[in-house]
């Protein structure tokens, strides 16, 4: 890493948080203080991930004077919220909480997470999957470390696609486009796959392709969604919107995906490795038809991948418990607490656990007999680096909601326009948030 | 409304009985509502950045307000929405008030029970339920589509409101029933006699005994369901994560763009103007049904 | 209608007065309001019988393969370490206490607005229905930050106090209290030497009964159903009422990730957070047959 790099960030970070006004010690400079010992101890941890809850026993054992109390303040956006209201109240912030990738700038760069390289974190890295590691780094400083991954994959009924006459997985996006022609062809409500304007799965792609439309470096954000590999993307994507191939009436998460998966009517998904352990309680009746393959590629022998989801585990600034609470951090998601929740099902982004030779083995029976984690690891390894998300990406998200709506109810306009008017949004927006956009 | 009877209790009653009565109550709301509202008018003031914190901006955020494109959608929107939900939710149930009050029913103690449930249950729930009737894949609407070959989906940009509205009348019809019913249940029996000796007929008897006792709980209950449908917040909120394509923004009602604002985009200052004007609206208005409902009550 | 009946001895009936005709096609209308209203709860009743992967494959208003209303329940009060009944407990709490305390103030209060002069009567009773038509999202954060300077945030007091405050209840209660309470009784008592909590108490509280149970009621619906405000103040769920458990339940498997899906829980809490309300209302209709008057009535 470049030091000097640092050293400048690191003041300008300072003086942004100094005018920031943000509450809490963000200005005293952290340092590493060894864990009490003698005194009790009561870490609270925010996470909806429920495997971290199987690294507790262990931990406790080894600090018999750390409680370690993880509770659920909430799923994604709910616990963002909960966590900026409390950071603003200065009242019931926990040691760790738990992020998603995208989310992670947001908190980062107004300081109001812990930098973790006074614990040495920074060191850590090499152990990571590259690109994940990239996204708990900001500005050149590791502010969480990586809990779980989501490499994006296509999960696939096999049964289905064989009934549509497409017999090996789609191995490139042309591939997948004359499959999605011949599940259509099934008639009824047969799509190959649905997005209903869901920004992950569209970014996945951009990502896959090697488009990166945004750049990030303090507070200076471009957006720019027409270098080439983003236009490729988009465009193969508004040929699948155009042709009818894609289920726009079907919202990820709800009730009506559940049913698709279900019964077949939608044959793939676009979505990150951590769906296998929820799949099987969504379509239950389509176990065994499934199997795992790697995202379909743009050339024929790439081996390019993207992410989609995943999450990370980082200390607010103004966490009680700082040194105890990176004890913790280090163990559930890089020390020996890995373990029991790798046994209940967690999908960590080490490089460890990723060529452990029992894991890349494991079956389930939902995927027939198929050695699903090879793909998933294969996946992981080829998620592409660089990938930047903008500082408010959670408002972006919810204003792409808006934008799309016409698209994508009455096939007004295209998804490139979509997109532009998006930045322009994102570039009024971030500019009156204080950011430099451009 | 009945006029405050200026009720000949002797002034040198100590004054300050009153008050004490009203006290805890008073106390409370001070601190409850009267301190965070001031604080809001306050936040107000302010404009909220990721990037360099809170800065003072005076009436700005009220000038961008009313130059806000989204606000006068989700403004409109609810505006509409109540003057055609409203009138259709109390003529239900005055006319289900009538109904009970008739004892003409069979069932009576059965239906005044039925009716009044749907209030009882919580917004989370309700949305499921009704996200599943009217889903139209896998929903009831989906299997009528089917049975009479139609292709209507009630939760397309242009039949979304009409949805909410089924889901908000069928949430708090049973709540003004009651209202009703118990003004009616309150007409003393005399006025049914001397009806019956004058040989009345029962829609004379509807017409001008029953109607004219509900106009006070009318006005009663117009304003508050003016209030509270201005404030429609749960359905959109969690039907825009149900279903897909329905045309909910995030902005479709002032309370979710207020929502959105504070807690999505950060800018606590503006969503604080923003909900400040909208009770400002919801006050004039309420106002004006009040005065205009109290005229009726003057001129009988 | 006038019943022409054959024993003529008595007054040409009206139909208050006597048992009517029953009309069977007021009773069919009134009945496809009925269904109306039914309709999402036979949902909720049948849906809850069935199991999650029932729940996943079979039509929505038609019964599973194996009835799993006993595991559903057995579900709903066993996962994540028996929570919900934690849950339930929190909210009959603040039920209680709230509509009980909220219901008394209100009350007091509205007794005084009527029978009591004062300064700034007139502008406090404003003031307080103002505030009703303020949403609530203008209160929110003020009253999250004002509690967190008290330390009452993410305890049951945050959830508590907000509640003790029923303005539509203290408006009915000075209205009812206009019209129900005689001044002459109050005068009485005067007279006699009473102190004026005990007029209050002994003589104007019992005459006030139906306009009481009516606050009441609606107070414990509100309370019980009350989600955004418990929302923005608890982090701990060991605090939560059960609309927000059963939200967050709900959310696990309808956010992107791996939280559970279990909407067959879901569902069956539900069903189980209705009923108490169900059995509070059965019991309190009574007070409706003795005769209420909400608003004006006697003009």
């Amino acid at each position: 890493m470049r030091k000097t790099r640092i050293a400048a960030v690191a003041t300008a970070l300072t003086a942004v948080i100094a005018l920031a006004g943000c509450s809490g010690s963000a200005d005293e400079a952290p340092t590493a203080g060894a864990i009490p010992t003698d005194e009790p101890i009561t870490l609270t941890v925010w996470s909806w991930d429920g495997t971290v809850e199987a690294a507790v026993p262990g931990f406790e054992k080894k600090y018999p004077n750390i409680t370690v109390d993880v509770v659920n303040a909430g799923s994604s956006t709910d616990e963002y919220t909960a966590l900026d209201n409390a950071i603003q109240a200065g009242s019931g912030v926990p040691d760790i909480a738990m992020f998603e990738y995208f989310v992670l700038p947001f908190f980062a760069i107004p300081g109001k997470l812990t930098d973790l390289s006074v614990y040495g974190a920074d060191e850590l890295g090499k152990d990571y999957v590259e690109a994940a590691w990239g996204e708990v780094n900001i500005d050149g400083a590791p502010y969480a470390l990586p809990s779980d991954y989501g490499p994006a994959a296509m999960f696939y009924n096999q049964k289905v696609l064989a009934e549509a006459g497409v017999e090996e997985p789609p191995a490139t996006w042309d591939e997948f486009y004359e499959a999605a022609k011949k599940v259509r062809a099934l008639g009824g409500d047969h799509y190959i796959t649905n997005d209903s304007a869901d920004i992950f799965l569209l970014l996945s792609l951009i990502w896959e392709s090697g488009g990166r439309p945004f750049q990030v470096e303090g507070t200076d954000v471009k957006i720019d969604f027409t270098d080439e590999g983003t236009a490729r993307a988009v465009e193969y994507w508004q040929r699948m919107l155009d042709e009818d191939l894609i289920n726009t009436k079907i919202t990820g998460w709800s009730d009506d995906w559940n049913r698709g998966l279900n019964d077949g009517t939608l044959a793939t998904q676009l979505i990150g490795g951590w769906f296998t352990s929820t799949l099987p309680e969504r379509a239950p009746d389509a176990a065994g038809d499934f199997r795992i393959a790697e995202l379909p590629q743009w050339e024929e022998g790439e081996r390019s991948g993207a992410e989609n989801g995943g999450s990370a585990m980082a200390i607010p600034a103004d966490a009680p418990n700082k040194d105890a609470a990176y004890a913790f951090l280090e163990y559930f998601t890089h020390g020996e607490g890995l373990q029991a929740r790798i046994d209940e099902g967690a999908f960590v982004p080490t490089l460890s656990f990723l060529e452990d030779e029992a894991f890349l083995a494991s079956t389930n029976e939902f995927f027939g007999d198929q050695a699903y984690n090879e793909v998933l690891a294969s996946a992981s390894k080829n998620v592409g680096t660089g990938w930047q998300y903008p500082p408010f990406f959670s408002w972006a998200r919810s204003s792409y909601e808006d934008l799309s709506a016409p698209l994508y109810n009455s096939g007004e306009g295209t998804l490139a326009e979509l997109l532009e008017t998006w930045r322009e949004r994102m570039t009024e927006y971030g500019n009156e948030q204080g950011f430099a956009v451009s | 409304m009945t006029l405050q009877t200026t009720s000949p209790l002797r002034r040198k009653r100590r004054p300050t009985t009153g008050l004490l009565f009203l006290a805890p109550f008073g106390l409370l709301f001070i601190f409850v509502f009267i301190i965070p509202i001031l604080y809001s008018a306050y936040i107000s003031l302010f404009q909220n950045k990721l990037i360099g914190g809170q800065s003072f901006v005076g009436l700005d955020n009220y000038v961008r307000l009313f130059k806000d494109p989204q606000f006068y959608d989700g403004a409109i929107r609810v505006v509409v929405f109540t003057a055609i939900q409203v009138p259709i939710m109390l003529l239900c149930a005055i006319l289900l008030a009538l109904a009970v009050d008739s004892l003409r029913l069979h069932g009576t103690r059965f239906f005044r029970i039925v009716v009044f449930l749907p209030y009882a249950v919580p917004a989370i729930v309700s949305t499921l339920m009704w996200g599943f009737m009217l889903g139209i894949r896998y929903g009831l609407i989906g299997n009528l589509n089917d049975a009479l070959g139609t292709r209507f989906d009630p939760f397309a940009p242009e039949t979304t409101m009409a949805s909410i509205g089924i889901m908000v009348t069928w949430g708090f019809t049973g709540y003004n029933m009651l209202i009703f019913y118990a003004a009616l249940r309150a007409i003393p029996r005399e006025l049914y006699e001397a009806a019956a000796i004058d040989g009345a007929t029962e829609m004379q008897v509807v017409r001008n005994i029953k109607l004219p006792a509900l106009r006070g709980s009318l006005t009663v209950t117009v304003i508050f369901s003016i209030i509270g449908t201005f404030q429609l917040f749960n359905e959109p909120n969690i039907l825009s994560s149900l279903v897909s394509n329905s045309g909910i923004t995030s902005y479709y009602t002032p309370n979710l763009y207020a929502y959105t604002l504070a807690f999505t985009g950060s800018q606590q200052g503006y969503a604080a103007a923003l909900a400040l004007v909208m009770a400002a609206f919801t006050i004039v208005i309420a106002y004006i049904v009040q005065i205009r409902g109290m005229k009726n009550a003057f001129d009988k | 209608m006038l019943s022409t009946s054959s024993r003529a001895a008595r007054r040409p009936t009206l139909h208050t007065v006597e048992n009517p005709r029953k009309s069977p096609l007021m009773t069919f209308f009134v009945g496809l309001f009925a269904l109306y209203c039914l309709l999402p709860m036979v949902w909720l009743l049948i849906n809850a019988t069935k199991s999650q992967t029932d729940f996943v494959s079979t039509f929505g208003l038609a019964f599973g393969g194996e009835l799993a209303l006993w595991d559903n329940i057995v579900g709903v009060f066993t996962f994540q370490d028996g929570i919900f009944a934690r849950w339930l407990l929190n909210t009959v709490m603040y039920v209680v206490v709230g509509a009980l305390v909220s219901t008394f103030l209100a009350a007091l209060g509205g007794y005084a607005l009527a029978k009591h002069n004062f300064f700034g009567k007139k502008a406090f009773l404003l003031v307080v229905l103002g505030s009703i038509s303020v949403p609530g999202i203008a209160l929110a954060i003020p009253q999250f930050l004002l509690f967190a300077q008290m330390g009452l945030t993410n305890t049951p007091w945050a959830v508590l106090i907000p509640s003790f405050i029923n303005p539509f209840g203290l408006y009915l209660m000075w209205v009812y209290s206009s019209d129900a309470v005689p001044n002459a009784l109050i005068e009485a008592a005067r007279i006699d030497g009473a102190k004026e909590f005990r007029i209050f108490w002994q003589i104007a509280l019992p005459m006030l009964a139906p306009a009481t149970v009516t606050v009441l009621l609606f107070s414990f619906v509100s309370i019980w159903n009350n989600y955004f405000l418990p929302l923005i103040m608890l982090k701990d769920p060991a605090w939560y009422p059960l609309t927000i458990g059963i939200n967050q339940w709900n959310k696990l498997g309808s956010t992107a990730g791996n939280g559970e899906l279990i909407q067959n829980l879901v569902i069956t809490a539900s069903l189980i957070t209705i009923v108490p309300l169900i059995i509070a209302f059965l019991c309190l209709q009574r007070y409706w047959q003795s005769g209420l008057a909400l608003g004006a009535v006697k003009d």
